[in-house]
């Protein structure tokens, strides 16, 4: 038989990928923290509380033993909320060695560092071989079988094809690349504008307005990424102007649901007690505005949002300051 | 290397490139066009040499034999063609030196020292300890010393040397000995044996000739797959993995990956052999000098030259013996310090290895490097993967360089003097400035030795700072007038000098040269505040 994969998280986002493995024809090993979520997923095959109406093949079997995963799987899926992550990868370094591949797919950067993921893997760990999975990726739509494409992109050439060949299928589409910085980037900034596209629909903006800040949003995206090291071209990928779109235009996405609650007058503090999941740009808001404030970097949605959440701002202001952004040349920011 | 090993070695090393070369042939053209690039390189090469040389003769009349003979070459005569230029590469890189030298170089070496030293202060000549501790009292050895011994007994080593200064090899070679290990093997280039007092320790340190007029593809994988082979048969290896000196003055950033990658290939070799200690350790170190020889040329070559590279330095200071016996007798009558700092050694993956030879993780548990390796439970090789994980292991060898470069007064003087000139001349451009010297010619005591505590503090400051030099501590005056003896010491023109209350700069290259050594240590932004 083939050798299993293991995804460690067994949030909506975990579930989901270990499901299209199973799906790739390989069993998955699922970890989770909690024995009584690995006990339903063993015993009656859902996961209700982060997937429900989802069947779970029986090939997938959850576990709440973290060696075992090491022990068992050569090819591992790191999928926990950027906040538990660098813990989560500390534990699971006690049972790794070099011949591990790590693939992560967590998009957002670490509050108190202003670490990407792969650097925490990286100062966790022994690794090498790590790669990042982003791109246009739902999980309520992947889940359900719905056709889309992704990004494996590593250093390691390794990392994509075993990624490849047990997570390709007719309806996951996934490219490769060698640009990990511009991956992260990508998948941590894209929440921010999701969340500013949010509060727009909540106020009840339509298209145009979305186009608007989308667009100047992957300009942002892009010029923050160039700067923490990351390719141009990725922005224009799968990892980039692929996820923003899916993010900001879907209900499903927790920051664009964040966004919306915002625009109806609910507080910040509210809306996250009463989230079951994480919405990740939230924290990405803080990290990226104190980074860029760092590197001298010019942001002015990143620091819009940031005024909005963190600073005690409001939704008409943030309007007015998204509106104020001097216009001048469209592309001359770019360049590196 | 042992007798006995040279000649395995050369046919090793030649035969593991062509069969190479054979095997990602695709069809005989393909090979037809390795050996062509091979022999136009070569051919370009002899047309720019003087015919005069032996050397060059024999090549000559060997390439222009074998062009004869291949113009109606099978696929079999171009197989032998190439294994025939292969190995006389590889038996040129392996040279030939009496092998009673080899053995005897361990004596040899703090003897031949000691009488250049003694050539330098005849008033000592008559007690040979007494020379030999008139070097180690210039050389100073200090860091994860005792930790490269133990290694050194667990498996193979690779000493990779920060790379300032021709002086570098003997120092290495001295410090080596003072540590009781045994000679490493390097490769030198051809050039500096033809100097006959640096032949003299090239030969005896154990070095291989490393042509780098020789361009052609053929020539440097022979000479890696020389170095791979060396390392596999367990003889320890030295590379400066700058590739060069360091023109600027500043210590390496960006290492060439090329013979760092050997110890890899060696490691996975050596384990797909079964091969009895198969683990190789590579021990970073740099070496911190109060003057260094060359400054001179290679400030001058650095600024001609930015933004370029360049490898061969045709004509330089070691071309001359007598101006090397002067700087050691300046270096001994100054009492300037060389101080040579082993970082903590590292595995072929960037990581730390503790004295029992164990890999650690970033928090310190152990790691097998062999997993590092291994596809389907197998060790194999994989260009890619390996090439990043050479990469890592080049990061980590340039980290250990920045933190453990030695700052010394000539270093924080030059950087001093050359920031109180921009300051001076506000908006012109720095080679203008090189040249002309602007508008201030001096400056006072005081303000330098301002500029100086501010520099001392602000590295201090640094999370990521070279170790700074004990003399450092003193009073910024007493730095100061350290730096301007030691810039008057050796150098043509002196870098500055001190008249009355003032301390004027004279060669700005020279300051500049020096100052670099704090160069990438984000110092501008904290002295700016």
């Amino acid at each position: 038989m083939d050798e299993r994969v293991a995804v460690i998280g067994a949030g909506s986002w975990g579930t989901t990928l270990a499901r299209v493995v199973t799906s790739a024809g390989r069993p998955a090993l699922l970890y989770s923290r909690r024995q009584d979520l690995c006990d339903e997923i063993n015993s009656t095959h859902t996961n209700s509380a982060y997937l429900p109406d989802i069947h779970l093949p029986a090939c997938l079997e959850a576990t709440a033993d973290l060696e075992r995963v090491a022990r068992e799987s050569s090819l591992i899926l790191f999928v926990v909320p950027s906040h538990g992550f660098r813990d989560t990868a500390r534990e699971l370094g006690n049972y790794l060695t070099g011949e591990h591949v790590v693939v992560h797919a967590t998009k957002g950067i670490e509050q108190a560092t202003h670490r990407r993921m792969s650097e925490v893997l990286r100062e966790e760990t022994c690794l090498r071989k790590i790669g990042v999975l982003s791109g246009p990726n739902l999980a309520r739509e992947l889940a359900a079988g719905q056709p889309t494409g992704t990004l494996v992109a590593s250093s390691y050439d390794e990392v994509f094809r075993r990624s490849h060949a047990v997570l390709n299928t007719d309806y996951f589409r996934v490219y490769g690349g060698r640009d990990v910085i511009g991956a992260e980037v990508g998948g941590a900034f894209k929440n921010i504008v999701a969340l500013a596209a949010g509060v727009a629909a909540g106020l009840g903006l339509g298209e145009n307005t979305k186009a608007l800040l989308l667009t100047r949003g992957l300009s942002e995206m892009a010029r923050f990424g160039v700067a923490m090291g990351g390719e141009l071209m990725t922005f224009g990928g799968m990892a980039g102007i692929g996820d923003l779109i899916a993010t900001c235009s879907s209900r499903l996405s927790r920051n664009q649901q964040v966004g919306e609650r915002l625009a109806r007058g609910e507080s910040l503090a509210d809306i996250q007690g009463e989230m079951r999941m994480v919405a990740e740009g939230v924290k990405t808001a803080r990290a990226v505005h104190e980074f860029a404030r760092e590197k001298g970097l010019d942001l002015p949605i990143v620091a819009a949002v940031h005024r909005l959440l963190h600073e005690g701002g409001d939704v008409p202001t943030l309007l007015r300051d998204l509106m104020s952004i001097p216009t001048g040349a469209e592309f001359v920011a770019l360049a590196p | 290397m042992r007798q006995e090993d040279r000649e395995r070695a050369t046919i090793e090393a030649a035969t593991r490139v062509v069969d190479r070369l054979v095997v990602r042939a695709k069809t005989p053209e393909d090979l037809e066009v390795a050996l062509s690039d091979t022999l136009y390189h070569e051919r370009r090469r002899l047309e720019r040499e003087r015919s005069s040389r032996p050397r060059t003769r024999s090549d000559q009349a060997f390439y222009h034999d074998m062009q004869r003979r291949l113009r109606h070459a099978s696929a079999a005569d171009l197989r032998r063609a190439l294994d025939e230029v292969a190995r006389r590469f590889a038996r040129e890189i392996v040279g030939s030196f009496d092998d009673r030298v080899y053995r005897l170089s361990t004596t040899v070496v703090p003897t031949g020292l000691s009488l250049l030293l003694g050539a330098t202060t005849p008033t000592k000549l008559r007690s040979l300890s007494g020379l030999r501790r008139g070097l180690s009292d210039h050389l100073e050895l200090q860091g994860a010393l005792e930790s490269v011994r133990r290694l050194e007994k667990l498996g193979t080593l690779i000493v990779v040397p920060t790379h300032s200064s021709h002086l570098d090899s003997l120092v290495m070679g001295y410090a080596i000995h003072l540590m009781g290990l045994p000679p490493l093997l390097y490769g030198a280039g051809l050039n500096l044996f033809e100097n006959p007092l640096m032949s003299f320790f090239m030969n005896n340190l154990g070095a291989y000739r490393v042509d780098r007029k020789k361009q052609s593809a053929l020539y440097k994988e022979v000479l890696k797959e020389y170095a791979t082979v060396a390392l596999e048969f367990g003889y320890h290896n030295l590379f400066f993995p700058g590739g060069t000196r360091s023109r600027s003055g500043a210590v390496e950033r960006h290492l060439k990956r090329g013979l760092l990658g050997t110890g890899l290939a060696a490691f996975i070799n050596n384990l797909r052999a079964g091969r009895e200690k198969p683990r190789l350790y590579v021990a970073p170190c740099t070496i911190s000098y109060k003057l260094v020889l060359e400054a001179e040329t290679l400030i001058d070559d650095h600024l001609k030259e930015v933004g370029k590279s360049r490898y061969i330095i045709e004509d330089d200071e070691f071309s001359h013996p007598r101006k090397i016996l002067r700087f050691f007798s300046d270096l001994v009558s100054l009492d300037a310090k060389v101080v040579l700092t082993f970082s903590r050694p590292l595995d072929l993956f960037g990581n730390p290895v503790d004295d029992d030879g164990n890999s650690l993780d970033p928090r310190g548990r152990h790691v097998a490097p062999e997993s590092y390796v291994l596809q389907e439970g197998e060790p194999r090789h994989d260009r890619q993967r390996d090439g990043q994980y050479t990469n890592e292991l080049a990061s980590a060898v340039a980290r250990s360089f920045v933190t453990d470069n030695v700052i010394m007064s000539t270093h924080v003087v030059g950087l001093a003097l050359m920031g109180l000139l921009a300051r001076a001349n506000p908006g012109m451009d720095e080679y203008r400035l090189l040249r002309t010297g602007g508008i201030a010619p001096s400056f006072t005591h005081a303000e330098v030795s301002e500029e100086i505590s501010r520099i001392i503090a602000g590295v201090r400051s640094l999370t990521d700072r070279p170790r700074l030099a004990p003399d450092l501590e003193h009073e910024p005056a007493a730095v100061l007038d350290d730096a301007l003896e030691a810039y008057g010491c050796y150098h043509a023109r002196r870098a500055a000098v001190r008249r009355g209350d003032r301390i004027f700069h004279e060669d700005r290259n020279l300051l500049l040269y020096y100052g670099n050594r704090l160069r990438g240590y984000d110092l501008g932004r904290r002295l700016q505040h």
